[in-house]
């Protein structure tokens, strides 16, 4: 098969995924016990005006006629309008998604940087204290609940010595656009400690996978061929072992980015983060099925997309891979 | 053991030996081995007062308690928990199933697929207005209110005379009878008073009152705050977002409710005292022309943007709530025909000739929010509008809002009753301790959400925090289901009234910050709450007498059975 055949054929899956993610979504909260309306009407509504709102959401129509419009909607990136601010979804994930995006981006590759750094010389240093000493703490790191180590972080440097802020993006009534408080310091120091924190959860996964890639390489012969050469120690260790042990991370990069955006819930809580993790869980526990359904859908396809974008990754960056 | 269950039992051993029936024997003896684990097993003759199994009746079903997730609501699940099980003491077969909030909600409140629930119910300016939901006979139907399934006439006559009834003297007797009525039948039981809470750093702000809708975070509190040492700013949170900005378009959850008060002005305001205050209404003065008709005198006020609010507008507003049949304002809409502008200082609202509400004041006046015509007029689906800058008449005006972090409203320096801040804050902060550290410190001035857990019970000794409590119009309501066998029977209602270990649940889960409950209509009400209704010992023991008082019979394992047919 041709590498165009191979894109051709992985874009068509794709769209067979968004669809059954979609209609997974749509069945899954029309499955979910609860009426929508119960937390957007008063306790002093009507029975008349609860009826009222019901048929505004349109939930009052078949299933398959939300379906089909559900479908329709989707088609355009339209979640329709969130039951409990009236606002499409499409502002409420613009408003929430790039604070989330800024958030894990930033410890994502602090993370990335430091735990394949870390990776290399624990793969390289095998055996040693070094090795041990880092491997356990990377396993630490994997293994505490992140909004846990986020307490200790704010009690210690937030509340203790006062030097991180407790909670938020920023001082209050802080001025001007999204882009251009985000360059502040102020947005700056707020980010330092959620980040931190995610930071070194995050690190223990490519430090973990480098360590192991790095010792696969490190037993093969094109490194005693290098060192017959006399190259330096610290050029093999670079230059040779570790990109060609680089690539098991990239794929896995990809993909954990992907649950990297989804899974920063807790953090937002601890820190006050206003993400996009929360606004999801807020609206999965309102039943406020059109946001629920539009912020599932950009994690979904988040991950969907940077799948995609590791499998073409690896063909290209590996010409032994093929496409058949 | 109450003595007339023994000789009951003495009697049946007589009657027993007389017959000298093999099954009476085998009974009577399972009955004198008993394990001790009985209801009531707490004297020398004690044990279950077991009879022949055909002296027993069906035993009770089993009842299932909902409980929301420890995660939502700590103490309430933990209180749950607790009187489940005081329930199993007293003979009641007791499941608890854990929801998520919003199932739990729906099941009770909409599909009555249920035996007992508990939650936190607020009343606001008036108890027959909830009462009237939750109570009346016409509201039982799926999702009208009335989860229960309580029927009472005489309830339903008194609900509606107060309804219609202008006179205050009148009103009180009337809802006096109604107290008297629903604590004797008890279809929802008052388990604990929950308070109004102030919580503050008292070197930032002080002068806290409360009024009876909304505690401490009302406009009558918020105009009579006095910042201290210089500080400009009042700084509070709350746990999750605003979802919107729009004053019609919100579920009239606290969170909204507290801004909204605070931006817009209503035609009337009440004090501390749950009097109409014209000095800080916009009303100067008001008259009940008759008795479908109130007449309000607006002053001389303007809107945030400059613009002149005038009785037009007031009258817009009324009209504009019934015409879009706004969902908030569902409840008030039925009781307004009409509003009528009469001259350039006086308006006129009417209600409908079949529908004449008492406490027109109270229940609308104080309630429908004064909108600018000028903003309002092109919206046609006005619950529905997207508004990103709100503009009132209150003495809070809007400044900014960050979705997702922070609200921020300024002082309206024209206003005729402003407040003694710059600016009210509002941070988003999901974090408790987070929120604490804040007080601690200074950086939040108030705690806003009015949480009750152990942080507050630990800080709550500091020096530079202040903790008040007032009685509140708020109460945790335990209601079985009175469609389920045995909870349609008042005594057993009652017995698990005396079941529920309010005290322990106040001092223990609650930190002495609550109150155990006891009427329906909390004191809060002041004239319109009574403390002439029955009373309930708190005790098993004491609901177990009451059951074997009106017949109920305990086998051996200490299980309630329905009296014999």
């Amino acid at each position: 098969m041709s590498k165009a055949s191979f894109v051709i054929r992985r874009v068509l899956q794709l769209g067979v995924t968004f669809w059954a993610v979609g209609t997974v979504l749509f069945l899954l909260f029309r499955l979910m016990p609860g009426d929508p309306t119960s937390f957007v009407v008063s306790s002093q509504m009507t029975p008349e005006a609860r009826q009222q709102i019901i048929d505004s959401f349109g939930l009052n129509d078949p299933l398959h006629v939300q379906y089909i419009a559900f479908l329709q909607n989707a088609l355009t990136l339209d979640f329709g309008q969130s039951f409990h601010s009236n606002e499409p979804v499409r502002s409420v994930i613009w408003t929430y998604l790039p604070n989330t995006l800024v958030l894990m981006l930033t410890a994502f590759v602090i993370a990335y940087i430091l735990g394949i750094t870390l990776g290399v010389f624990t793969g390289w240093y095998r055996g040693t204290n070094f090795e041990k000493t880092t491997v356990v703490t990377a396993l630490t790191a994997r293994s505490v609940p992140t909004f846990y180590v986020g307490l200790i972080v704010l009690w210690i440097f937030g509340a203790g010595l006062g030097v991180i802020p407790m909670s938020g993006t920023g001082t209050s009534g802080m001025e001007g656009s999204w882009w251009s408080r985000i360059f502040t310091t102020t947005f700056l120091h707020h980010l330092v400690a959620p980040a931190a924190v995610l930071a070194f959860y995050y690190m223990g996964y490519p430090l973990l996978i480098m360590r192991s890639s790095m010792m696969e390489v490190l037993s093969q012969d094109f490194i005693d061929v290098c060192r017959a050469k006399g190259l330096s120690e610290r050029t093999i260790m670079f230059k040779h072992a570790a990109r060609n042990a680089m690539l098991p991370i990239l794929t896995a990069a990809a993909i954990a980015l992907g649950y990297a955006v989804g899974g920063s819930v807790l953090i937002e809580t601890v820190f006050g983060w206003p993400g996009i993790g929360r606004e999801m869980v807020r609206a999965v526990l309102r039943r406020d099925f059109p946001v629920a359904q539009g912020t599932f859908m950009v994690l979904a396809a988040t991950i969907i997309i940077l799948n995609f974008v590791a499998d073409l990754l690896y063909g290209y960056l590996d010409p032994r891979v093929t496409y058949d | 053991m109450p003595r007339e269950r023994i000789t009951g039992r003495r009697e049946f051993l007589n009657k027993a030996a007389a017959t000298s029936g093999i099954v009476g024997l085998t009974a009577a003896a399972g009955c004198l081995g008993d394990d001790g684990d009985d209801p009531g097993d707490d004297d020398d003759d004690g044990g279950a007062d077991v009879d022949a199994d055909d002296e027993l009746g069906e035993q009770l079903p089993e009842y299932t308690f909902l409980n929301n997730a420890q995660s939502y609501n700590p103490p309430r699940h933990d209180a749950v928990n607790l009187i489940a099980d005081q329930f199993e003491e007293l003979g009641l077969d007791m499941d608890v199933e854990v929801l998520e909030w919003g199932t739990l909600f729906n099941r009770v409140d909409v599909e009555y697929d249920y035996d007992f629930s508990l939650w936190h119910t607020f009343f606001t300016v008036d108890p027959v207005l909830e009462l009237n939901s939750t109570m009346h006979s016409s509201n039982t139907g799926e999702g009208d209110g009335n989860f229960s399934g309580y029927e009472n006439p005489e309830a339903d006559d008194l609900m509606d005379q107060y309804l219609a009834e202008p006179d205050d003297e009148t009103r009180i007797e009337l809802v006096h009878d109604l107290q008297r009525i629903l604590m004797d039948d008890l279809p929802q039981m008052p388990a604990v008073d929950m308070p109004y809470l102030a919580v503050y750093n008292n070197e930032k702000v002080d002068n806290w009152e409360s009024d009876l809708a909304m505690g401490f975070n009302s406009y009558w509190t918020m105009i009579n705050l006095e910042m201290l040492d210089g500080e400009d700013t009042l700084t509070g949170y709350w746990p999750e977002a605003l979802d919107t900005m729009n004053p019609l378009g919100h579920n009239d959850e606290n969170k909204h409710s507290y801004n909204f008060e605070l931006i817009y002005d209503s035609v009337i305001r009440v004090d501390n005292e749950g009097e109409f205050d014209t000095d800080v209404s916009l009303a100067t003065d008001f008259e009940r022309v008759d008795e479908t008709t109130m007449e309000y005198t607006i002053r001389d006020h303007t809107f945030h943007d400059g613009e002149d609010l005038t009785v037009e507008d007031v009258a817009f507003s009324y009209n504009y709530i019934v015409e879009n049949e706004v969902p908030l304002y569902s409840v008030q809409a039925n009781f307004i025909e009409e509003a009528e502008v009469v001259d350039d200082e006086t308006v006129r609202i009417h209600m409908p000739e079949d529908n004449p509400l008492g406490p027109f004041n109270l229940l609308v006046g104080t309630q429908i929010p004064i909108l600018p015509e000028h903003h309002w007029a092109d919206r046609d689906t006005p619950s529905e509008a997207s508004v990103d800058e709100p503009v009132g008449s209150g003495p809070l005006q809007f400044d900014y809002w960050d979705q997702g972090a922070e609200l921020g409203l300024a002082r309206f320096d024209d206003h005729f009753a402003p407040v003694d801040f710059e600016e009210r804050v509002w941070r988003i902060i999901p974090e408790a301790s987070t929120v604490w550290e804040g007080l601690r410190e200074g950086d939040i001035t108030y705690e806003t959400f009015g949480r009750i857990d152990r942080q507050l019970d630990e800080n709550q000794d500091l020096d530079q925090i202040t903790v008040l409590t007032e009685p509140a119009t708020s109460f945790w309501h335990c209601t079985p289901n009175g469609r389920i066998d045995g909870l349609d029977d008042p005594e057993v209602r009652k017995a698990a009234f005396n079941a529920i270990p309010r005290t322990p649940i106040t001092e223990q889960i609650l930190f002495g910050v609550a109150d155990p409950g006891f009427n329906v209509v909390t004191e809060a009400f002041g004239p319109l709450h009574t403390e002439d209704v029955t009373t309930y010992e708190e005790g098993v023991d004491v609901g177990i007498e009451r059951l074997r008082d009106a017949g109920y019979v305990y086998d051996e394992d200490g299980m309630v059975h329905f009296p014999p047919e």
